[in-house]
């Protein structure tokens, strides 16, 4: 069973979004429709979800623009797409540019759909913990570990900040103390 | 004249006899320094080239030079065979350089003026013989002996006879003989359509006035002035096109000629000649102006017709995207809420099962519903797709599922045998579906006993597709303009595979062979 998380769906058609998101509930999740993307960006911060199944094409504000705005206040959120118009260009923009884990063809796949959320949710919970873990980073720690996730030696990140290989090696314990995580592979993974 | 419907080299002897016969009615009007005033054999020399190509030109020569080297019109034995041989083989050789240039400048320059046919076939024909004539000139000046005659007026008179001799035959037998061919060619379609009975009398009114003029000019003692006539001809041309203009010469020839085989002077004979070579040319090219123009007009508003056809299938495809997209939506919470009832129907107790069983049969066709509409957006929606491995039984599906709400209404049935599942081709699906979708509408609509058969099957190393349905008789009823059979035709060639149409008595089958996809490079 995948775990349950918080899941928004918005689409024009109230109907389908009404009726996916009781499909959504009927898998766990604790889901909502909505009608207009707006008065959800309104009420977003206050209650954030895990992840968003969106519709491309709606009135005043479209699917792409609506996750524009979604992710400027949560990076953390799954994005799903769905759409009667597919083309190209769009499946391509959905995922490269509006950060889209998926890119649904109306009538809906509900196989594909409910393991998109799936995913999704799972996603968000990795990305929600890793953001905890790296929130009490100092700023220059957080510059030493982008630099440390690159690949780069201490000597080489001490030479580009300006600072000493021995200040590094600080830095660097500290971020493994912060985070508990060891080793390249986990601090890459934090950063994902 | 058989002679088209022969293959290979089998039309030479046909052309050597045919050449051998009018060579000797040409006798006829025959006289001293010149052969004849007019040469009919130079008509069918014409007809052959301008039907063969100006490649045929060495066969054309060797045929000639064979006839006359048999039936001893030339020897050669004597000092001066070269010149005996030359001067046989110079026509047939300008006759091919006009012929080989006028096509060529036709096929080069499409769409020019003067290039829409009959124009080029008109052209060659008024050029051909005054090529040949030009071949002629350097013997004439280099050897005047040659030609047996003395002086140089008779030289020019020479020159002139052979022209209008060989303009006489060209115009007056080459069309027949290429109509001929066009209608043997064709099968039993005719070329011609039935003159309208307005077109013969006004024609022959005009003549019938102009041949009074004539005969008006000659009795008041003017002599016999062929303009009136020409005029007429001209005239007769430019209204009602080559056939009728042909018909104009020939009863023109045929008063005149017969009279001028018995005149003795020359010079009379000649001048009547001429004018009737210049009837000939004159009426001969209007009337291919005429035809060209009506060709011209039948061209365009056939493009017009395609425009138009166009222009609804591109408002009918905008109109079906959007019904597509409008449908999509509450299908997509119909298909949702019908899987949900048919699960909670059976997993509930107490459900009556023709509940359970209606629900069932609700998502299954709403499943079925939305499976079509991702189809026919996949299939109109998108305008380029690339090559990829595509499995004949999955483009059947796709062809059988796009044809068969047309097919029911027709009340058709698809029979389908779609054969090995491992039949594979590389393909562009959307075009390919096309394809096969044209040609199964074809079918569906042409079909005598409600019944298409779609048959695919594995054929060495290829897969062959084939669509065929019952024929009542053996002309296909057609409405569209076979439109759908050319893009379908043209699909295939791109993919490297070829269409044949089968057809044989009481059926009618398309064949489409496709490479397999494992043998391709």
């Amino acid at each position: 069973m995948s775990q349950p998380g918080t899941v928004y769906v918005v689409d024009d058609d109230h109907d389908l979004a009404a009726s996916v998101a009781r499909l959504l509930r009927r898998h766990g999740h604790a889901a909502e429709p909505f009608l207009d993307p707006t008065p959800l960006l309104a009420i977003y911060e206050d209650a954030p979800a895990d992840c968003v199944v969106a519709d491309v094409m709606m009135g005043d504000l479209d699917g792409f623009g609506f996750a524009d705005r979604l992710r400027a206040i949560d990076p953390a959120t799954a994005i799903v797409f769905m759409t009667a118009w597919p083309t190209t260009a769009n499946a391509v923009d959905s995922i490269r540019r509006y950060g889209g884990l998926d890119y649904l063809e109306k009538p809906i796949d509900e196989d594909r759909l409910v393991a998109a959320i799936a995913e999704g949710v799972a996603w968000s919970h990795r990305r929600r913990a890793n953001i905890a873990r790296t929130m009490s980073l100092t700023p220059r720690e957080r510059e030493v570990l982008n630099l440390l996730v690159r690949g780069h030696p201490n000597k080489v990140i001490a030479a580009e900040l300006g600072l000493s290989p021995k200040t590094i090696e600080d830095h660097r314990a500290a971020i493994v103390a912060k985070t508990g995580a060891n080793g390249l592979a986990q601090l890459i993974a934090l950063t994902e | 004249m058989g002679i088209w419907t022969l293959r290979g080299a089998a039309w030479l002897p046909a052309y050597a006899l045919g050449f051998y016969i009018l060579f000797q009615v040409a006798a006829i009007w025959g006289g001293s320094g010149f052969y004849s005033l007019w040469y009919p054999a130079a008509g069918l020399r014409f007809a052959v080239l301008w039907r063969r190509g100006a490649r045929a030109t060495g066969w054309i020569v060797l045929a000639e030079l064979t006839v006359q080297l048999v039936t001893g019109v030339v020897a050669a034995a004597g000092a001066d065979w070269p010149q005996e041989v030359w001067s046989i083989m110079r026509p047939g050789i300008g006759y091919g350089i006009a012929v080989g240039a006028v096509q060529y400048l036709a096929n080069r320059t499409k769409g020019a003026r003067f290039t829409t046919p009959p124009m080029p076939l008109g052209l060659a024909s008024a050029l051909a013989p005054f090529v040949a004539m030009v071949l002629s000139l350097p013997t004439v000046f280099l050897r005047p002996d040659f030609t047996r005659v003395d002086s140089p007026a008779e030289v020019v008179g020479s020159l002139a006879v052979f022209t209008v001799g060989d303009l006489l035959g060209v115009l007056m037998i080459a069309p027949p003989l290429l109509w001929l061919a066009d209608t043997i060619e064709h099968g039993e379609r005719p070329a011609l359509t039935r003159p309208r009975f307005g077109a013969v009398i006004e024609g022959a009114a005009v003549l019938a006035i102009a041949s009074a003029l004539v005969w008006a000019l000659d009795y008041i003692g003017l002599g016999r002035q062929m303009t009136p006539v020409l005029l007429a001809v001209a005239w007769i041309g430019l209204r009602f096109g080559r056939a009728a203009v042909w018909c104009a010469i020939l009863a023109t020839a045929l008063v005149v000629l017969p009279r001028t085989a018995e005149l003795a002077a020359l010079g009379a004979t000649l001048s009547l000649h001429m004018g009737l070579s210049a009837i000939a040319v004159v009426g001969y090219l209007a009337g291919s102006f005429a035809d060209a123009d009506a060709q011209a007009r039948a061209d365009l508003a056939r493009r017009d017709r395609l425009l138009f056809q166009a222009e609804r299938l591109k408002t009918l495809r905008a109109m079906s995207v959007a019904v597509i997209h409008e449908i999509s939506q509450p299908l997509s919470t119909l298909a949702i809420e019908a899987r949900h009832l048919a699960g909670i129907s059976a997993s509930s107790p107490g459900v009556p099962s023709e509940l359970h069983d209606g629900a069932l049969l609700i998502e299954r066709k709403t499943a079925a519903l939305a499976t079509l509409v991702r189809r026919l957006r996949r299939f109109g929606g998108r305008a380029v797709d690339d090559p990829s491995p595509l499995q004949i039984a999955a483009l059947i599906d796709t062809v059988a599922t796009l044809v068969k709400p047309e097919a029911r209404a027709a009340s058709v049935k698809l029979v389908i045998v779609a054969g090995d599942p491992d039949l594979v081709v590389l393909a562009q699906e959307i075009e390919l579906s096309q394809a096969v979708v044209n040609l199964v509408r074809n079918a569906v609509r042409a079909t005598a006993n409600r019944e298409v058969e779609i048959v695919a099957e594995r054929l060495n190393g290829a897969v062959r597709i084939r669509v065929s349905n019952a024929l009542e008789s053996a002309s296909a009823p057609t409405d569209g303009m076979g439109v759908g059979l050319l893009v379908a035709r043209t699909i295939i060639e791109a993919h490297g595979g070829h269409l044949r149409r089968v057809e044989r008595p009481g059926s009618i089958a398309h064949i489409l062979t496709l490479p397999l996809a494992e043998d391709l490079p």
